[in-house]
């Protein structure tokens, strides 16, 4: 680093003027923002939420933009700070504007299409892939010259080969066209990004720095949040952003066409909305004893000898819920403790436990959609597998004991009784490796001591397992518990292929997920629909808070 | 029992539950490869068989279309592998009247209507069996005629013995068992492909994520290195943040993102399958616990000699962080290759253009709906290029799962 | 080395975004080139109409049928001299209607496509569609007549209005009927007389048609004597057949409570309690195409799936049931006009064109569908295709008054359908008795009528 006395007077004075054009540039651009916010409201025909954010955001850096200039007028190093922010936002802005006017992302599906034509775009990604691997080969071993020398050749030609097949040169020779076509927006935003990337380089310089005495934790700083950016971009945008939308779209009547009204908590009463009737007899017809206008039968109760009519008023989201915590109630035990079991038994040091494990974990990386088609097939009550090896059963067990059992013929997915069960029990399937790999983890991370020591106190195997195992696994236990819980009350994906996105058998499959998806892109009840997403929301958050609390009580000692 | 045998018994047992769950957790991938391979009639045979077979047919002279073979009982009560050549003859099962006028179960015979005649010439005779008349046929029975009724009326193939024209049997089809050999069919791959434009499906969805996967690699790595090492006001609360987003379930975002990429213009094009994904809070996470582990006093000496933080992140954190790396590469790829809530959504399932192979599986299966082994064959290739990443990467990828998570 | 690698990984990356920047192939489905306003004279000129480029979308049952379409919307194309792209969709377990709502939604639906029956109402009520009307009568030749007049009805009912025949959202497609598929290898095995031949001499009842169903079901435990698909179709021909139905005449209340759907209903009940048929809510058609079910109840569509089985086959048209008609449907969709097409004249050109008898005929000849227009011509030339013995019995089926599939003009058809289906889905499956549906169901369906 140069320090800042050797520094030349004719460069200080070179600074100065540099920091003069930034302070006249914010000053022009908090008027152009100013102007630009106003601009959008009045151009807007109707004030949505989009309007005035937009119009907000502009105004938010028309402010930083001022404020900026009175501090680089007074060398405060947070005019730095916050002439480098407005700047580097306003230059994503361009350039994602940029990219968006020229078609850059659209242009992605015209990318496939290239690509589609054939092998040319395979060999590309498996250059891409080749190259990580590659990558990260290198660091452990040592590659022989002349071995490397030939990947390099390959892959160079790989690259060249890529980039003529897959359209590169063409769709590079046609950017300038579009610049031509698309009239002054694109040079409008290209002429926006260079002077604000000469704004941005101007000050970032170590002079710029210097002058406006920056010390290099504020550096730091800046690096934190441009390190950040990209990352933070994505949380605003597509997270934040959203999270926020949808509670304000769950207090409408949204259909996503044309009508949005605010509806207050109208659309959380309907669905909470439930009766509750005395029965005159356990059989008495509900239109006797309910609003039928308003509510649909849920199920009867007899209490005391008293039968009462639990009726709602949206029964599909009552379905929904109970199947989704049955399914929940169900499939994590069963995707959990055989786990556990089988960690155990792959934690004994014999031989050809990574085969296995790995064999395990195969399901899991398969898709969703893809396992639920095998099982489908597999549960068809007709030719399908698991009838037949119940049947096989069934008649070897009545030959061997001479009993009379006889065979059930579930009919699995067709038969309303069983086919949540039978959704589970593939979910479970599915998540069973991936959790036993987790305990796996877990037990590997166990000192061998622990065991030596409850051995030598003369605990047996068993107690071993209850006094060493489960406690020393408890936070294992509660990573498993809780990823697989969120995964189950989120299930979608089997109960749309099973059920062809009905819920059907009737709505025995009817998961909370599978009803919003209903109501929201069949029904086109949006606002409704978002209601649901933040129940949901409040039903998964609840449980993992359960969760941790119990383990907190259970095991006090891990402190998580 | 000795110290030795226990152990030995203990891992007999081991090897036993775990060979039977490894079974479990490979058949059905088993019964989807080999019923790609089968005919869409061989997938419907009961009891249901893992092998794709095929009846053997045999080519017999006089007869201009190759014949199925079928096991029949011929009339010495051997079993033998005889051709099919004529189906549907229509027979009757007669029985003789015994001496109280009901039919005599135990002593019927099959005959073509063919073969018999109404008794009693011009004048048909009949009797009354049960409460109604049926008419009585002449049967010729070893050589002589006897007076018998129709106790059911049924269909029935003719078979002959390939080996001996002469031999003929009658028998039921449907009931026979047909002479099968085991066979292949992946050309169902190909049909596959043709049927749906899954070759595009293929495309789109490797592009989709290699694309996911480097974005995400790039936003993590920037990201998780500001967390782990750079000191900025609001870095802790913004983390606390990011790890709440993991509580979120995805369906909350789902109807703001649609009308997200409603306002943008990305519904059914492939950027609304990409960037929405390319922030993630998980592998900002991952990668902020593994650059949390690289010594502080490497990355210090490397300042003092001016190197710029990039370069101190290109050339120390990301050369030492390749597991790390490949765990979020295979997570990523998994997660992006198999989605199928959101492409649902924002996707319409019949344009091929933004088409991806969950999608196309979806259509695919109502298409297909009478041919499992074509639905079957879509699965294979939405499954097996992810399992083959997977193998490649479990080295790393199985071993970090946990990392993560359990520290957490 | 290392930044070799870097650099030709680099390459390859930027390579791979720069390009997509641009669109080196004229992407099939890019937005039309704003064009100039279409006048009907443009039409004619083809350097004007050149401009004209138009989407289009139905829904194939198959990959042969989407060749089809997409041959006739070349000729289509060529005979009015406009640029047409078309779409298949999805398939009927992909959500096709939903996908298009979602479109339309986002504005990028295409300009012209098809919907079923059921659905008009919802199209209509959110305004997504165009009254062609105007553009119907300018055209010569066109007559709301050339149709089946059931689907007519809907397609001209004005919900403003309530009053049919003003406007025009649509024509339709096709049209479509259940038959039985017969199994005639397992009727002659189980020595059961003849549907077809019953069906000639008006034999062809419930009764008649159970007999069947019973001698069959008697050949094996895995033979079963008749199979049906579990939605809203199969069970309400049996409520039809009774002489009953969904709806009341005006299609504004529910009528599952009446005396006749229950009897109907109730018919299909002892089919399942006597193990006749497939169980409810297991699909039918696989057990049938492998040959183990005598009757298959199933619409037109069916045809060309089943036509490449390896026993003999045939149809017959429904039974009749107690109200002397087999209560059969009239299953039809249409297509419509984007409301916010760009050339709503050039699309009514392409609806006119795609109903016209030489296109549908073409369509017909798949044998997934039975053509929308009616007239002996018309007939005459459906009746030659698969299976021609017996083509017969889907005429039979629409003239012997058919329950048209209806949209709900005054209510929502998929909650009425949610809210039945599930129902009947317990009564046909045994969980809930018939009596006990009757009481409560038009309680919960009827619910769709007062949105």
């Amino acid at each position: 680093m140069i320090s800042a006395t050797t520094a030349l007077p004719s460069g200080r004075r070179r600074d100065r003027a540099a920091l003069t054009v930034l302070t006249v540039w914010h000053a022009a651009l908090c008027v152009l923002l100013m102007a630009g916010a106003l601009a959008t409201l009045a151009s807007a025909s109707a004030l949505d939420l989009l309007t005035i954010a937009l119009a907000v955001v502009q105004a938010l850096l028309a402010l930083g933009s001022a404020t900026a200039a009175a501090l680089i007028l007074r060398r405060n190093h947070l005019g730095r700070t916050l002439s480098l922010v407005v700047n580097y936002v306003l230059f994503l802005a361009c350039l994602i504007g940029l990219a968006h006017v020229l078609g850059l992302f659209m242009g992605l599906d015209d990318l496939a299409d290239y690509m589609a034509r054939g092998v040319p775009f395979l060999m590309g990604a498996l250059f891409i892939v080749g190259y990580f691997v590659a990558a990260t080969e290198l660091r452990e071993r040592p590659v022989p010259v002349a071995r490397r020398t030939l990947g390099q050749v390959l892959m160079t030609i790989g690259a060249i080969g890529f980039a003529l097949t897959a359209g590169v040169v063409p769709a590079l020779a046609s950017i300038p066209g579009k610049y031509v076509s698309s009239g002054l927006l694109p040079l409008a935003l290209t002429a926006g990004a260079v002077v604000l990337g000469y704004m941005l380089w101007s000050m970032w310089r170590g002079e710029s720095a210097r002058a406006m005495g920056a010390k290099n934790i504020h550096s730091e700083r800046l690096n934190g949040w441009l390190f950040l950016s990209p990352n933070l971009l994505g949380f605003t945008l597509f997270f934040a952003g959203p999270l926020l939308f949808s509670l304000y779209v769950s207090f409408t009547n949204w259909d996503s066409f044309n009508k949005r009204d605010w509806v207050g908590l109208d659309n959380y009463r309907r669905m909470f909305n439930l009766t509750v009737q005395p029965l005159a007899a356990p059989d008495q017809p509900a239109n006797q004893a309910m609003d039928v206008q308003v509510y649909d039968e849920l199920f009867r109760v007899n209490l005391l000898g008293q039968s009462y009519l639990i009726g709602a008023e949206d029964k599909r989201f009552w379905i929904s819920l109970r199947n989704t915590l049955v399914f929940g109630l169900l499939a994590v035990p069963l995707a959990v403790v055989p786990a556990l079991l089988l960690a155990t038994l792959l934690n004994s040091r014999l031989p050809g436990m990574r085969i296995y494990r790995t064999l395990y974990f195969i399901p899991s990386v398969a898709a969703v959609v893809g396992v639920a088609l095998i099982w489908q097939w597999m549960y068809n009550s007709q030719v399908g597998w698991i009838n037949y090896f119940i049947t096989s059963a069934v008649n070897l067990i009545n030959s061997v004991f001479g009993t009379n059992i006889k065979d059930p013929q579930i009919r699995w997915l067709a038969d309303s009784d069983y086919a949540l069960l039978s959704v589970v029990i593939m979910s479970a399937w599915q998540w069973l490796g991936f959790n036993t790999v987790l305990f796996l983890a877990g037990l590997q991370t166990i000192p061998r001591e622990l065991y030596e020591a409850a051995t030598v106190d003369g605990a047996n195997p068993r107690q071993q397992f209850f006094n060493v195992t489960l406690p020393m696994l408890a936070p294992t236990t509660l990573y498993v518990l809780i990823t697989t819980t969120i995964q189950a009350l989120q299930v979608f994906d089997q109960v749309f292929i099973v059920s062809n996105g009905t819920g059907g058998p009737g709505t025995s499959t009817l998961t909370m997920t599978l009803n919003l998806y209903q109501n929201g892109f069949q029904s086109f009840r949006q606002g409704y629909a978002s209601a649901l997403a933040w129940v949901l929301f409040v039903v998964i958050f609840a449980f993992t808070l359960f969760q941790f609390r119990r383990q907190r009580r259970a095991s006090g000692a891990y402190d998580l | 029992m000795s110290y030795r045998a226990t152990r030995i018994i203990r891992a007999v047992l081991i090897y036993v539950i775990l060979t039977l769950f490894a079974a479990i957790m490979l058949f059905p991938f088993l019964v989807m490869l080999f019923t790609s391979l089968k005919t869409a009639s061989d997938t419907f045979s009961y009891p249901p068989r893992l092998l794709p077979t095929e009846q053997v047919t045999v080519e017999l002279p006089g007869f201009d279309r190759p014949l199925p073979l079928y096991y029949i009982v011929v009339e010495s009560g051997e079993t033998k592998p005889m051709a099919l050549v004529e189906e549907n003859i229509r027979v009757g099962i007669f029985a003789p009247l015994d001496a109280a006028g009901r039919p005599d179960v135990n002593n019927t015979v099959i005959r073509r209507f063919g073969e018999v005649k109404v008794a009693g010439g011009a004048t048909p005779k009949e009797v009354v069996v049960g409460g109604q008349a049926v008419p009585v046929y002449e049967v010729e029975v070893n050589g002589a005629i006897a007076e018998m009724v129709v106790l059911t009326r049924t269909v029935f193939g003719r078979f002959i013995n390939p080996a001996n024209p002469n031999e003929t049997a009658m028998a039921n089809v449907r009931l026979s068992q047909p002479v099968t050999r085991v066979t292949a069919h992946p050309e169902n791959y190909a049909a596959v492909v043709n049927l749906l434009g899954f070759d595009r499906a293929l495309t789109n969805t490797a592009m989709i994520t290699i694309l996911t996967v480097i974005g995400q690699i790039v936003t993590s790595v920037l990201g998780g290195y500001a967390f782990a090492r750079l000191k900025f006001p609001g870095r802790d609360q913004l983390f606390l943040l990011y790890l709440g987003t993991v509580m979120v379930p995805f369906v909350v975002l789902i109807i703001p993102l649609y009308q997200l990429m409603v306002v943008i213009g990305w519904v059914n094009a492939m950027p609304a399958l990409i960037l929405p994904w390319l922030y993630t809070a998980y592998g900002t996470f991952l990668m902020r616990q593994f650059f949390i582990t690289i010594p502080k006093e490497i990355e210090e000496a490397a300042l003092i000699d001016g190197a710029s933080r990039w370069s101190i992140l290109m050339r120390i954190f990301i050369p030492a962080s390749a597991p790390a790396l490949a765990t979020l590469a295979t997570f990523t790829f998994l997660y992006a290759w198999n989605s199928f809530f959101w492409p649902l959504v924002v996707v319409n399932t019949g344009n091929t253009r933004a088409q991806v192979l969950t999608l196309a599986l979806n259509v695919l299966r109502g298409r297909a709906s009478d041919s499992p082994n074509l639905i079957l064959a879509g699965a294979a290739i939405a499954i097996i290029p992810p399992t083959i990443v997977f193998i490649l990467a479990q080295r790393y990828y199985v071993e970090s799962v946990t990392s993560s998570g359990v520290k957490g | 080395m290392k930044t070799t690698y870097r650099l030709i990984g680099l390459m390859a990356v930027a390579g791979l975004t720069l390009s997509a920047c641009a669109a080196p192939v004229a992407p099939p489905a890019q937005p039309a080139q704003p064009a100039q306003p279409t006048q009907p004279a443009a039409t004619e000129a083809p350097a004007a109409a050149a401009e004209i480029s138009l989407r289009w979308r139905t829904r194939p049952d198959n990959k042969e049928e989407a060749d089809v379409y997409a041959s006739i919307s070349d000729e289509v194309a060529q005979k009015l001299g406009i640029k047409l792209t078309y779409e298949p969709g999805g398939s009927e377990t992909a959500s096709y209607q939903d996908v298009l709502r979602t479109e339309l939604a986002a504005g990028t639906a295409p300009d012209v496509f098809w919907i079923p029956g059921t659905d008009i109402a919802d199209f209509v009520q959110r305004g997504l569609l165009l009254d062609l009307r105007p553009y119907a009568n300018a055209t010569e030749g066109y007559s709301d007549s050339n149709y089946y007049p059931e689907p007519m009805f809907h397609l001209t009912y004005n919900p403003a209005t309530g009053k049919t025949g003003e406007v025009l959202w649509g024509l339709p497609r096709d049209v479509s009927t259940f038959v039985l598929y017969l199994n005639l290898d397992l009727i002659n095995e189980a020595g059961a007389p003849d549907p077809r031949e019953l069906a000639k001499e008006g034999k062809w009842d419930w009764a008649a048609f159970k007999e069947v169903a019973e001698k069959v079901n008697a050949l094996g435990s895995d033979i079963k004597g008749y199979g049906m698909n579990a939605w809203w179709g199969p069970f309400g021909a049996f409520m039809n057949a009774a002489g009953g139905g969904f709806f009341n005449a005006e299609r504004n209340a529910c009528n599952l409570n009446s005396k006749e759907s229950l009897e109907g209903l109730a018919f299909a009940r002892s089919l399942y309690d006597a193990g006749v048929a497939v169980p409810y809510g297991e699909d039918s058609e696989p057990p049938f195409r492998a040959g183990k079910v005598g009757m298959f109840q199933n619409g037109r569509w069916a045809t060309p799936g089943i036509s490449t089985v390896t026993f003999n086959w045939d149809v017959v048209e429904l039974p009749k049931g107690p109200s002397g008609h087999m209560g059969n449907w009239l299953f039809w969709g249409a297509y419509v006009v984007n409301k916010n097409t760009k050339h709503p004249e050039a699309a009514w050109k392409v609806v006119d064109a795609l109903t016209q008898p030489d296109i549908q005929a073409k369509v017909a000849a798949r044998g997934t569908n039975i053509p929308s227009r009616v007239g002996e011509a018309v007939f005459a030339e459906f009746l030659k295709i698969m299976p021609e013995k017996n083509n017969q019995a889907f005429l039979n089926g629409l003239a012997d008054k058919p329950t048209a599939e209806g949209p709900l003009w005054t209510g929502s058809w998929p909650d009425f359908d949610k809210a039945m289906s599930a129902k009947v889905s317990d009564v046909l499956t045994g969980k809930l008795s018939v009596e006990d549906f009757g009481k409560t169901i038009c309680d919960e369906a009827g619910k769709a009528f007062n949105k």
